[in-house]
């Protein structure tokens, strides 16, 4: 799967693309508005991030011009500016999210994930991990055919760890994936402990090879 | 504290009351000499009528002595007698004082009078004359009971054309007032002064305009400098945390290694937060978020209180909900989520492990109590950075944004300590 990172910050590309490259995805980068116009009407890409400000032009008008080409790319648009009119004027033209800077890069691959699924699998809505089967429109779970039943934290739990596959995910960064800009408030990250234990234990109870390790003193990781 | 045009008007009174009660003596005595001056030559008027009146209706020594007699009894004012000393006394004015013998009053009366010689049919013969004088006590009254009576019409005066000429002269320096006790730095805008046509206050306008282009200057250069710098500060720490997330991912990381790209994390995302912060308060200061909505401020609330459920139920914090009406604000969602959550952060960050949370809504008034141990300064409580930077889970930044938010909508927030509880209230 292609993605195109438009991001003028050239460290931070080079960090997405190595983030993302243990899954399944292929990186291109544009560090101008030229590069990226350039390359989205060359090409066609399952994702595209897009930062706002960009050298020669505004990230906004690319939005405009990627959906004029009628390109079927989801777009995730990665701002600095954490503005709620960028977000909704974003959102409108046709963004199918958006990430205020600075994030994780976890929280990044969730999301292209879940764009990419969604822009994929236009009707069917289920993800199959080996003997786990998620239904993300009925928000159900089985494991080996066996419906586990999960509290909705639980789920947005499971599913970060799948997008973000052999990974080292902090706890801070599932606070923030959890309950969002707030966690930014606090430094302990208590609860997420909790959650994932008990997340561990209804996977464990159903029987599924335990892919969700414990990282000492850093997070967790799902090992595949 | 008295009022400026007050002090001159005390200094005129008394001054004019120095020089009236001065005039006093100075009238006195001017009126009484006038007075005396005229009478002597009154006197020296009828002393001449007489003489020349005797000497020229003829008559004989026996007729002149009856005619005398008589006059000397009649005329109480003036007598003639027959001068019998050798030599002629010369002419005196004198003044006498004595009891008015044909008066009902038994009062003394002041006489002026003159001696004089007189000769008729060539004889010499003596001749005084008294007038009555007013008396100096009386002319001293009347001349003081009007001074005093001016001294009253003056003061009065003096109040009336004070009040007329502080309403009026004054209106420009009142208007110059107004306008900057309504000056407010955070809404940007600078004040236009009324044209008066007075030097003085058109020199106070004008250096007031200045100055306060000045401050709205320096103002906008913080406001701006403290947005550029968190500004660039942003992509730096969003590279800086990328740079700490990648280095988990390392597989050969030890135990001590994660340990320390731990610990770089606490004080890096306590960096990001404050650099948010400081650009949010930049953003408030600008007016950038857009004006409103109606909102039902319960609703926010409770979704508020949803996504810190985690954070609360990790420190074992009761949540007492007492909303006894629900409250509508107008204001922007996402400014009046801040505010919320600022308070609610507050109250969870501050409060001891099990402790409580009050939340109330009564009328117009949202009260967000937690436990604590110690009040805290209500004086700088307020302000940036004022909490002590050691504790790191603090942005120092948090009750500042509330209050800069409640700035901009006129609402009221206070801080107070009862019975081991710190409350935050607001008055919508």
């Amino acid at each position: 799967m292609k993605i195109l990172i438009v991001e003028d910050e050239k460290e931070l590309v080079k960090d997405i693309t190595e983030y993302l490259s243990g899954e399944n995805y292929l990186c291109e980068a544009a560090f101008s508005y030229k590069q990226a116009a350039e390359k989205i009407a060359l090409y066609n890409y399952d994702c595209v991030l897009l930062d706002l400000m960009l050298p020669g032009g505004d990230g906004l008008q690319l939005l405009q011009l990627l959906k004029q080409n009628n390109r079927n790319s989801g777009v995730i648009i990665i701002s600095a500016k954490n503005a709620t009119e960028d977000k909704v004027k974003g959102l409108q033209i046709g963004a199918d999210d958006y990430l205020a800077k600075p994030f994780h890069h976890s929280e990044l691959a969730a999301r292209i994930y879940s764009v990419i699924r969604r822009k994929q699998f236009d009707n069917s809505n289920f993800i199959k991990h080996n003997e786990i089967a998620v239904d993300l429109l009925a928000k159900t779970v089985k494991v080996k055919k066996q419906e586990i039943n999960l509290t909705k934290k639980e789920f947005d739990l499971l599913l970060f760890f799948i997008g973000n596959k052999n990974k080292v995910i902090s706890k801070s960064a599932l606070a923030e994936h959890l309950s969002g800009d707030i966690a930014d408030m606090f430094d302990s990250h208590d609860f997420v402990y909790a959650h994932v234990k008990n997340l561990k234990k209804k996977l464990t109870d159903a029987g599924y090879d335990n892919y969700l390790k414990t990282v000492y003193g850093t997070g967790y990781k799902w090992e595949i | 504290m008295s009022k400026l045009l007050n002090k001159p008007f005390k200094a005129f009174t008394i001054y004019a009351l120095v020089v009236l009660v001065c005039s006093v003596p100075v009238y006195y005595m001017v009126v009484d000499s006038i007075w005396l001056e005229e009478l002597d030559e009154h006197n020296l008027i009828i002393k001449e009528r007489i003489e020349n009146r005797f000497n020229t209706i003829e008559i004989n020594e026996a007729e002149l002595e009856n005619i005398l007699k008589i006059w000397n009894l009649l005329q109480p004012g003036t007598q003639i007698i027959a001068s019998n000393l050798p030599e002629v006394k010369a002419d005196s004015i004198y003044t006498t004082r004595r009891t008015n013998a044909y008066s009902s009053v038994n009062e003394i009366d002041r006489f002026r009078g003159l001696s004089s010689c007189i000769y008729i049919n060539k004889k010499p013969y003596h001749l005084t004359i008294e007038t009555n004088v007013e008396e100096a006590d009386e002319t001293f009254l009347a001349i003081t009971l009007v001074t005093f009576l001016f001294f009253s019409l003056l003061v009065a005066g003096f109040i009336v054309l004070n009040r007329r000429i502080a309403k009026k002269i004054w209106q420009p320096f009142r208007n110059t007032l107004n306008k900057v006790k309504s000056f407010n730095l955070l809404t940007d805008k600078n004040i236009e002064f009324e044209k008066s046509g007075i030097e003085e206050f058109e020199e106070l306008n004008t250096e007031l305009s200045k100055l306060i282009e000045r401050n709205i200057l320096i103002f906008n250069q913080q406001k701006a400098f403290i947005e550029n710098a968190s500004h660039e500060l942003q992509t730096p720490l969003a590279i800086l945390k990328s740079k700490v997330e990648m280095l988990l991912q390392n597989k050969d990381l030890t135990e001590k290694q994660s340990e320390l790209i731990n610990s770089i994390n606490t004080p890096l995302s306590r960096v990001t937060r404050i650099n948010k912060n400081l650009l949010l308060l930049a953003k408030i200061e600008n007016n950038q978020f857009a004006e409103g909505e109606h909102i039902d401020l319960t609703t926010i609330l409770n979704e508020n209180l949803e996504l810190l459920a985690d954070y609360i139920e990790a420190k074992g914090i009761t949540i007492e909900k007492k909303i006894s009406n629900p409250i509508r604000v107008f204001s922007n969602k996402t400014l009046l989520e801040i505010l919320l959550n600022n308070l609610l952060i507050n109250a969870i960050t501050h409060n001891s492990v099990n402790g409580k949370i009050h939340i109330d809504c009564v009328e117009k008034r949202l009260t967000v109590s937690n436990t604590g141990n110690s009040e805290l300064s209500s004086n700088t409580l307020f302000k940036r950075f004022s909490i002590s930077s050691s504790e790191t889970t603090n942005s120092g930044l948090g009750l500042s944004i509330a209050k800069e938010i409640c700035a901009r909508y006129n609402w009221q927030i206070n801080y107070t300590f009862q019975n081991n509880l710190h409350s935050f209230s607001i008055w919508f």
